[in-house]
C-alpha cells in the first residue's frame, strides 16, 4: 500500500468514525451531550489534517447544530458569534481550534444555503464570514509566523479553513471590509501600530490594480507604506540606497520628494514610510528649513520648530531612524503642542539623550527593538518618548491587565508631561519609580508583589515597556494601603497616583462593606449634576476625569471592570456624548443593549471613543468630581434617571445585589 | 437484553419512589434516564443550575462537609420520596449508607458502608471473615510507619539497609490509589507527606493483580467481571485472559465470601485482588462505587450492556430476579477484549501531543481522548487520576491485547 492510499484509508476511517460519532451525539439527551462531544471533536481534528477531511467536516456542517456540536458552549448560538473573536479562537489553545472551526463550516453552510438556520440569513453568514476574512488576511494568504512555525500544526488547519471558504464563497466585499477595517484602525492612531501596517501590506495581495473607489482608497494606504515617492519605488524602499540617491538630488527633485511624503498623508495615517526618515535626516544635515514644511506643521508648529531649531536638529539626530519611522508623526506632535517651549519638557528630553541606562532596562529596549537596526537604547527611549508626548490618546496596554498604568502615561502626557519625563528617567535609569501616597514614600523597586505581574511586551510602546511595572507595583501597593475603608479605595487612590489636579469629590456605586450596589439613583444624579451640561451650571471638565466602568460583553453580561478617562463631553449631531479615552487595544466595543462605543464618525478626535451621555453613564461605576462645582442633582428628570438604572440593572447589574 | 422490557418494569416501580444519584456523573444520570427512573441528583451546588436547565431535579449538597445537619439530607430526599441511591464517588458510599440506614430503619447498615471507607477496618473485617490477606498493620504516624518497615525487614530476615520488595502506605480514607507510597528505602519513610497519616502499610503481594465487579442485587452476584491490569494504574483489559478467566468459579467464590463479610445487599462492588502461581487469591481492598480507570467503559464495549445501568438496577431493591437476569449477559458472553492505556506523560514539560500512525493504524485502537496540551508544566499525579487522556483498543485476542497495552504504554504521546 502506498502513502496516499494509506492516508486515503485513514481519512476514510476517520470519516466514518466522525460520522458515527456525530450520531451518537445527535442521539443523546441534552444533559449528557457533552459526554460526547469530546469524541466528534477529536475526529473532527484529525480530519482538519487533511483537505479532504475539511470537506468532508463541511459536507456535514448543516448537522452541526441539531446533533448539538456546540451545545452548552460559546458557539451554541450562531447569532451571538462575533468575527473579531475568530481570531482568539482559532489560536487558541486545546479543542478550541476545533470548535472554532466547526463554527466557522457552520456559518459556511449557512451562507452556501446548504444549511437553513432560523436565526441566521444566508446574507448574514457570508457577511461574518467576510468579516472573519478581513480580519484574519494572515490565515488567507497564509503567511508564515513565528507563531505559526512554533504551533504548526493549529496553523496548517486555520490555513486550510481559509482556503475552503476563498474557494466557496467569492471574495467580492473584502476590500470594503478591509478598507474599513484600515480606517477604524487609523481613527484610533495608535502608538504601537504594527496590526495596522500588517493589514495595509495585505493591500498588494487583494489590490492588484485598483479600480473602484473603495480600491482606490486602499491603495493610497499601500502606496503611503510601501512606495510613496518616484524615488523610493526607485531604490525599492532599501533606505541605504535612498540615502545615497538623495545625494544626488537637486532641489527641485528633494522637493517632490518632501511633496510626496506629505501626500501619502502620513499625518492622517499615523505611520511613516523608513525612507521618510532618511529624507528628514537628509534635510537636517542639507537643508533644516525644509523640515517644518516636511513635517506638515501649521504656523503654531513651525514657529515652535523655529524657536527650538537646533534642539529639534538634536532630537531628530537622536530619535529619527528607518526603524523609529513612525515617531515622525509623534515628533510633529510635539512640535505643534509646543511642548519644547516648556523648560520642564526640554530639559527632561535633553536628560534622555545622554541618560545612564540602567542594564535591565537596556535589556528591555533593544530586545523588544527590530533586530540589526543598529540604535541605542537611548534613541529608542527618545523615539517612543516622542511618540508618547506627541499621541497622549496613543498609549495602549496591550495584552496587560494593568488599564490603570497606561491611563497614567496617557493622562500626564496630556497634563503631566514634565512629570511623565521624571517619572521615564527614573525608571530608565534607575530602574525606580516613586510616589507617595499619604505622607508615605513608595519605591517601586521595594515593593513586593503576591503575584507579580509579567508583561507581555508585543504591543507595548518604549515608554510603556519600562514605566509600566513600576507603575503597577505602585497603584496596588496604594490599592492595599487604602482597603479596608469601607469605600471603593480610587477614591484615595486615584488622586494620589494620578496627581492633585484629580478632584477630591468621589461617588461609586458600591457600598464596599455590603458588597452591594446603593443609592444608583443618586449616583447617577450626581454624574448628571456633575458632567451634565444642562445641570452642571456650566462647569466645564477641566483636566480628564479618571472613572472606573463595568465593561460588559455583546449580551450586557459583567467582564469586569475598567479604567478609563472622560476626555471632553459635548455635542455631536444635537446629541450629548462623552469623549473618552480607553487603554484598551480595541476602541470599537459592544458591550450589549445596542451599546457600542465608536472611534471615528461622531466627532471623536484621533485616539478619542465615545458614547451617547446615558448610554455611557449606565455603564459607570466611578467617578471623580470637584464638590465646589456641583449643579442641580434635583433638576434631573426622574425618568431619565429611572431608563439609566434599567439599563443598567439589565446588564451588569444582574452580577451583583441592589438595594434601594 | 430487551431494554423495553427494563423499562417497562421501571415504570412499575416508579410509583414507590425515586431514585437519588448521589454524585455528578453524566454517564450515570444518562442511565437513570435511559431506564427511564424518576430520579434527583445530589450533587455540589455548582452543578445545580446546570441540570436544573436540562429539568433535571437536582439537590445541592456538600458531600464533605460533615456536620450535626447531615441527617438533613436524608429528610430532604424523603420529601422527594427518594426510596434508593446509588453512591458514584468515594465519598458519596458513607452518604449512601446512611441514608439507605434511614430508609430501612437499620441503623448497621451505615457501619457496613463505613467499611468501605475504611481500609485498615475492610481488611481486618475480610481477615476476621476468613479470606487471606497481606500482612497490614494500622500506623498513625511516621515513628510507627518505621517501626513496621524494621519489622517487616527482621521477619523477611534481609540484608542490607533496603528491602527488596517495597511496603505499601495507603491513606486509610482516600479513594483507590490516591495517596499510594511505595517504600524500599528506609530514608523515604521521611518523605511521606503529613496527610499520609493514619494509613495502612502493607507488605508487597506478588502475583498478577486484578480487580472484579460485581453486580449485586439482595446479596446475590448476577454479574461478575474480571478486569486485568497490565499495569495497574496504567494499562488494563476486561474481560481478563483465560489465565485468570479459567478461575472464575474460584474468583466467585472469594467474591461472594466477601458478600457475606460485608452483609453487602445492593450495587456494585469493585475489589481487588493478587493471584499467585498456585491460584491463591490475596484480598487487597474493596470500594462500593463506579470503578476508576474507565472500567466501566470497558465492560460496556466488551459485554455490550451499560454498567452505569447495571448499578442502578442492582441498586434498586424492588428489581425482580426476571429483570436483573434478561439485563444481564453471561460471563461467556462477551464480545472481544477492551482494553485502555490511561496515558500520562513521561518528561515533566510537554509541548504538544503527537499521535502516531502507529497507533491510528492499529487494529486493535478505538478512540482515544488525548488533547493538545495547554499548559506545558505536567501536573502532579494524584492516585490514578488526572491522566492526560485514555486510550481505548478492542480485539479478539487477550495476548495481543496485552502486548498492546504494553506498547502504547511506553510510547511518548506528550513531547
Amino acid at each position: 500500500m502506498n502513502e496516499t492510499q494509506k492516508e486515503n484509508n485513514q481519512i476514510q476511517r476517520f470519516s466514518d468514525s466522525f460520522k458515527q460519532a456525530l450520531h451518537n451525539l445527535n442521539e443523546a439527551p441534552a444533559f449528557a451531550k457533552s459526554r460526547y462531544q469530546t469524541e466528534v471533536f477529536r475526529l473532527a481534528t484529525a480530519l482538519m489534517d487533511s483537505d479532504e477531511g475539511m470537506s468532508i467536516l463541511y459536507e456535514c456542517a448543516h448537522e452541526f447544530d441539531s446533533a448539538g456540536v456546540f451545545h452548552g458552549g460559546p458557539w451554541e448560538r450562531a447569532t451571538e458569534l462575533i468575527p473579531s473573536l475568530v481570531k482568539a479562537g482559532l489560536k487558541g489553545e486545546g479543542v478550541y481550534p476545533t470548535v472554532e472551526t466547526l463554527s466557522e463550516l457552520r456559518m459556511l453552510a449557512i451562507a452556501k444555503e446548504k444549511y437553513n438556520h432560523k436565526e441566521v440569513s444566508s446574507v448574514e453568514a457570508r457577511k461574518f464570514l467576510i468579516r472573519t476574512i478581513a480580519l484574519n488576511l494572515e490565515l488567507l494568504f497564509a503567511e508564515p509566523t513565528e507563531e505559526s512555525r512554533k504551533r504548526p500544526k493549529v496553523f496548517a488547519r486555520a490555513f486550510r479553513l481559509f482556503t475552503l471558504l476563498k474557494n466557496e464563497i467569492s471574495l467580492d466585499g473584502i476590500q470594503k471590509q478591509l478598507l474599513e477595517e484600515i480606517e477604524f484602525l487609523i481613527a484610533q492612531r495608535p502608538i504601537q501600530n504594527i496590526r495596522l501596517q500588517d493589514l495595509i501590506i495585505y493591500v498588494g495581495k487583494l489590490v492588484l490594480s485598483p479600480q473602484t473607489e473603495i480600491e482606490c482608497k486602499l491603495y493610497s494606504y499601500y502606496k503611503a507604506i510601501t512606495a510613496p515617492s518616484v524615488h523610493t519605488k526607485k531604490t525599492e524602499n532599501d533606505s541605504v540606497k535612498y540615502r545615497s540617491l538623495l545625494l544626488e538630488l537637486d532641489e527641485k527633485q528633494i522637493d517632490e520628494e518632501i511633496t510626496a511624503f506629505i501626500d501619502s498623508n502620513f499625518q492622517k495615517i499615523g505611520l511613516s514610510h523608513p525612507c521618510f526618515a532618511v529624507l528628514i535626516r537628509h534635510l537636517c544635515r542639507e537643508s533644516p528649513d525644509r523640515i517644518p514644511h516636511a513635517l506638515s506643521l501649521d504656523d503654531s508648529g513651525q514657529a515652535e520648530f523655529e524657536k527650538n531649531k537646533e534642539f529639534c536638529l538634536t532630537l531628530i539626530k537622536v530619535a529619527i531612524f528607518p526603524s523609529t519611522a513612525n515617531s515622525i508623526y509623534g515628533f510633529s506632535r510635539v512640535l505643534q503642542r509646543n511642548l519644547l517651549s516648556r523648560s520642564e519638557i526640554k530639559n527632561g528630553l535633553k536628560k534622555l539623550i545622554e541618560l545612564d541606562i540602567h542594564t535591565d532596562m537596556k535589556k528591555l529596549l533593544m530586545d523588544n527593538q527590530e533586530k540589526n537596526s543598529g540604535l541605542t537604547a537611548n534613541s529608542i527611549l527618545m523615539a517612543g518618548t516622542l511618540s508618547v508626548l506627541g499621541q497622549p490618546l496613543g498609549v495602549r496596554q496591550g495584552n496587560n491587565p494593568t488599564c490603570q498604568a497606561a491611563r497614567g502615561i496617557s493622562l500626564w502626557s496630556q497634563h503631566a508631561p514634565g512629570f511623565l519625563l521624571q517619572i521615564i528617567t527614573s525608571a530608565a535609569r534607575n530602574n525606580l519609580v516613586e510616589m507617595y501616597f499619604e505622607a508615605t514614600l513608595l519605591k517601586s523597586n521595594e515593593l513586593i508583589e503576591e503575584t507579580p505581574l509579567k508583561l507581555d511586551n508585543e504591543r507595548l510602546d518604549a515608554v510603556s515597556l519600562i514605566v509600566v511595572p513600576h507603575l503597577n507595583k505602585i497603584y496596588n501597593e496604594m490599592m492595599k494601603r487604602a482597603s479596608y475603608r469601607g469605600e471603593d479605595q480610587h477614591k484615595w487612590v486615584n488622586p494620589a497616583f494620578y496627581g492633585r489636579w484629580v478632584s477630591k469629590g468621589f461617588a461609586c456605586v458600591f457600598d464596599v462593606t455590603l458588597g452591594k450596589i446603593t443609592h444608583y439613583k443618586d449616583f447617577v444624579r450626581r454624574f448628571f449634576a456633575t458632567h451634565h451640561p444642562s445641570f452642571n451650571g456650566g462647569n466645564q471638565l477641566v483636566y480628564p476625569n479618571p472613572v472606573g466602568i463595568f465593561v460588559t460583553d455583546i449580551h450586557g453580561k459583567l467582564l469586569g471592570l475598567h479604567a478609563i478617562s472622560i476626555q471632553r463631553i459635548k455635542s455631536f449631531d444635537n446629541k450629548l456624548r462623552v469623549y473618552f479615552y480607553n487603554p484598551n487595544n480595541e476602541g470599537r466595543q459592544q458591550w450589549g443593549n445596542t451599546i457600542k462605543t465608536t472611534v471615528s464618525g461622531h466627532g471623536e478626535k484621533p485616539g478619542e471613543s465615545s458614547l451617547a451621555f446615558n448610554e455611557f453613564t449606565s455603564r459607570l461605576y466611578a467617578f471623580h468630581f470637584n464638590p465646589y462645582e456641583e449643579g442641580d442633582a434635583y433638576a434631573v428628570p426622574g425618568k431619565i434617571i429611572e431608563e439609566i438604572e434599567d439599563v443598567a440593572q439589565l446588564s451588569w447589574g444582574q452580577s451583583y445585589t441592589w438595594e434601594n | 437484553m430487551d431494554e423495553e422490557l427494563t423499562i417497562q418494569f421501571v415504570s412499575e416501580k416508579n410509583v414507590h419512589g425515586k431514585l437519588a444519584l448521589l454524585g455528578y456523573s453524566v454517564e450515570a444520570i444518562e442511565a437513570a434516564h435511559r431506564l427511564n427512573y424518576d430520579f434527583v441528583v445530589v450533587a455540589p451546588e455548582d452543578f445545580v443550575p446546570i441540570l436544573e436547565k436540562d429539568n433535571i431535579t437536582a439537590l445541592g449538597w456538600d458531600f464533605n462537609k460533615i456536620s450535626e445537619d447531615s441527617y438533613k439530607l436524608h429528610e430532604r430526599l424523603s420529601a422527594l420520596n427518594v426510596r434508593f441511591t446509588v453512591p458514584l464517588y468515594e465519598e458519596t458510599v458513607e452518604w449512601a449508607g446512611m441514608i439507605n440506614s434511614r430508609i430501612h430503619n437499620n441503623p448497621r447498615i451505615f457501619n457496613k458502608f463505613l467499611l468501605f471507607r475504611d481500609k485498615a477496618m475492610m481488611k481486618r473485617k475480610a481477615q476476621m471473615s476468613g479470606i487471606r490477606v497481606g500482612v497490614f498493620e494500622e500506623v498513625d504516624n511516621r515513628e510507627q510507619a518505621f517501626r513496621y518497615f524494621d519489622r517487616i525487614k527482621q521477619v523477611l530476615n534481609e540484608e542490607g539497609e533496603d528491602l527488596a520488595s517495597p511496603i505499601h502506605f495507603k491513606p486509610t480514607q482516600a479513594a483507590g490509589s490516591v495517596g499510594h507510597v511505595a517504600v524500599k528505602k528506609k530514608k523515604d519513610i521521611h518523605e511521606l507527606p503529613e496527610k499520609s497519616f493514619p494509613c495502612l502499610a502493607e507488605s508487597h503481594l506478588n502475583g498478577q493483580e486484578f480487580s472484579v465487579e460485581a453486580f449485586i442485587n439482595n446479596g446475590k452476584v448476577y454479574f461478575m467481571n474480571i478486569n486485568q491490569y497490565v499495569h495497574l494504574g496504567y494499562s488494563q483489559f476486561t474481560p481478563a485472559s483465560n489465565f485468570l478467566f479459567n478461575q472464575y468459579d474460584n474468583i466467585l467464590s472469594e467474591v461472594e465470601k466477601l458478600i457475606n463479610a460485608f452483609d453487602f445487599q445492593y450495587g456494585v462492588i469493585h475489589p481487588e485482588y493478587f493471584i499467585d502461581n498456585e491460584s491463591n487469591l490475596n484480598f487487597g481492598e474493596v470500594a462500593a462505587r463506579v470503578p476508576g480507570g474507565h472500567i466501566f467503559d470497558l465492560i460496556n464495549r466488551a459485554y455490550g450492556f451499560d454498567p452505569f445501568a447495571g448499578m442502578i438496577l442492582c441498586s434498586d431493591p424492588m428489581s425482580t430476579e426476571e429483570e436483573l437476569r434478561n439485563f444481564f449477559p453471561k460471563p461467556k458472553e462477551f464480545k472481544g477484549y477492551a482494553g485502555n492505556v490511561l496515558v500520562y506523560p513521561q518528561r515533566k514539560s510537554v509541548e504538544r501531543l503527537e499521535i502516531t500512525d502507529d497507533l491510528l493504524d492499529h487494529p486493535y485502537f478505538e478512540k482515544h481522548s488525548m488533547f493538545e496540551p495547554v499548559n506545558p508544566k505536567v501536573a502532579e499525579r494524584v492516585g490514578f487520576g488526572d491522566h492526560y487522556g485514555t486510550i481505548f483498543f478492542f480485539g479478539d485476542q487477550s495476548q495481543e491485547m496485552k502486548e498492546t497495552l504494553q506498547y502504547f504504554e511506553k510510547e511518548e504521546f506528550y513531547v
